[in-house]
């Protein structure tokens, strides 16, 4: 790997911990002018970097702005999935990645959204990091091998 | 992936919406897919994707092994 490759991959793992770090422990997306000051990074080194990771399927952007829109299992916009855990809240992608918040983050919370069929507000509750059981169940739509296609519907 | 009161209300809105049937599971394989996805911390240096392996792998274990699941 050439120099320049290396310092790209430094860069990317340095931006992919920024961006997950502030979804983590601020419950909200870190801006590129956040991240370049953060990172000491210029503009257009995070704007690159953010370019990589989304090529390489590891954040989900704008656009328009290129500023993150996931950084899965994280959404940076309001969803129908809302997790709450303490003074913390997020939004998920769906609801794997909803629940995939509290693992990830290892937080007991709830996870609110409703059923698109008739609307009624349905509860997942995590306490003690277990999932407890509820008169639920899920639909997938995207088979597997296709949920890149078009990640935002998937 | 979504989440239903029951069955029925899948069909329903399938045939509201004209949506595919897609895959029905339960929520405990779906606490399990997301255990097995995001248990490691993201922002770790070493952290990398899971390989397309690895993944079909994860969904056999849990059960999922329908040509929905095949990537």
């Amino acid at each position: 790997m050439t120099d320049s490759a290396d310092q790209n991959t430094i860069t990317d793992i340095r931006v992919r911990s920024a961006v997950y770090d502030s979804f983590i422990s601020r419950g909200a997306a870190i801006s590129r002018a956040e991240a370049a000051d953060r990172l000491s990074l210029s503009a257009r080194q995070v704007a690159a970097a953010y370019q990589r990771l989304a090529e390489a399927h590891m954040l989900v952007l704008q656009p328009g702005s290129g500023e993150v829109l996931m950084a899965n299992p994280f959404s940076a916009v309001p969803t129908a999935f809302r997790v709450s855990s303490g003074e913390r809240a997020w939004w998920g992608n769906c609801i794997w990645d909803a629940l995939g918040i509290l693992v990830m983050t290892n937080r007991d919370g709830t996870v609110e959204t409703a059923c698109p069929d008739c609307g009624e507000g349905l509860t997942l509750r995590v306490a003690g990091g277990e999932l407890e059981s509820a008169p639920v169940v899920v639909q997938f739509t995207v088979p597997a091998a296709h949920w890149w296609d078009d990640i935002v519907f998937t | 992936m979504l989440l239903f009161r029951s069955e029925e209300h899948i069909h329903h809105w399938r045939q509201a919406w004209n949506q595919p049937e897609g895959a029905v599971f339960s929520l405990r394989q779906a606490w399990g897919l997301a255990r097995a996805w995001y248990n490691e911390d993201r922002r770790q240096p070493d952290w990398r994707r899971k390989t397309k392996d690895e993944a079909q792998a994860l969904f056999t274990e849990l059960g999922l092994t329908s040509a929905f699941w095949q990537l």
